[in-house]
């Protein structure tokens, strides 16, 4: 049995996996901070390979060649910064709690500790903001982040991690981008991040 | 797909095949393709992440397996006891 996994599943499996760090590290850049011209037109040439997400991804590349870098720019200000509060608070404490800055934050910190995972450098915005989590999510699946003592984060440890801290809440705020008044582009994020988020979901149902 | 990317994942699959078994392994990846999550679907995009992901004075040069690379928000505490 284990010769068979071996000869059959790792290179199709570590594919896989690949790409689901890549969604996550392309979900990360894109609510870490607005999208440039140069990654605009990069997004623009998006072609999705079928189901929910594949026709997620055909939209946000449809929303990126018609969108202008300024436009996003403060539509991005508006969405998650906006003076006197921003349209949406994309932090996991604000959705689990309806506050910023409780237990389910300092339950990540302990979590990222444990994983070798620190705050960069000159960062003030809490750890559970979702761009930090699906870097962190990124991470542990290309093996960056694992325990002190360990070697890789396996599937279980991602699926520990990723139902306390991402699958919790980030569907609903993935949801509530795709309905905000000022969102356009990232109308189109939110949809991406809804469906893979759900598509993960299941992924690590199977797993169990 | 570097050293490094393959023998995380085949660690996962390693970790998990006592339970998870190859049938469940396969159903995983089926699923992932038929919800288009395809190998490729991100194209330049996924350099782009990477080639993008960061100014070059904010960010640490640190590029990953699976290309990606530290942003703004984390990064890796453990960088040298671990080897």
């Amino acid at each position: 049995m284990s010769s068979a996994v071996d000869h059959i599943v790792p290179p199709a499996v570590a594919e896989e996996e690949l790409f689901r760090a890549q969604v996550y590290a392309l979900l990360a850049r894109l609510f870490a901070r607005a999208p440039d011209a140069a990654f605009l037109t990069a997004l623009g040439g998006l072609a999705g390979e079928g189901g929910e997400f594949g026709a997620a991804l055909d939209r946000l590349a449809e929303a990126a060649r018609d969108s202008d870098p300024a436009a996003v720019e403060e539509e991005f200000t508006t969405l998650f910064i906006g003076v006197g509060g921003s349209e949406r608070t994309p932090y996991g404490s604000f959705y689990l709690t309806g506050f910023l800055n409780e237990k389910p934050l300092a339950e990540l910190r302990v979590a990222m500790a444990r994983l070798g995972i620190a705050r960069a450098d000159g960062v003030t915005e809490p750890e559970d903001h979702i761009a930090a989590l699906c870097e962190m999510m990124a991470g542990l699946i290309g093996g960056e982040f694992a325990p002190e003592d360990g070697d890789t984060v396996g599937l279980d440890g991602q699926r520990a991690f990723f139902d306390r801290h991402v699958g919790s809440w980030a569907g609903r705020f993935f949801a509530d981008l795709e309905t905000s008044p000022s969102a356009r582009f990232y109308r189109a994020v939110g949809a991406v991040g809804r469906s893979f988020l759900a598509v993960e979901a299941r992924a690590f149902d199977l797993a169990a | 797909m570097t050293r490094n990317a393959v023998k995380a994942t085949d660690e996962a699959v390693k970790q998990g095949k006592d339970t998870q078994g190859t049938d469940k392994g396969l159903a995983r990846r089926d699923l992932f393709r038929a919800a288009g999550l395809g190998v490729g679907a991100l194209g330049a995009v996924a350099a782009g992440v990477t080639a993008t992901g960061g100014t070059a004075e904010a960010a640490p040069a640190e590029t990953t397996s699976t290309g990606y690379r530290e942003t703004d928000h984390v990064r890796k505490v453990y960088e040298v006891s671990r080897f």
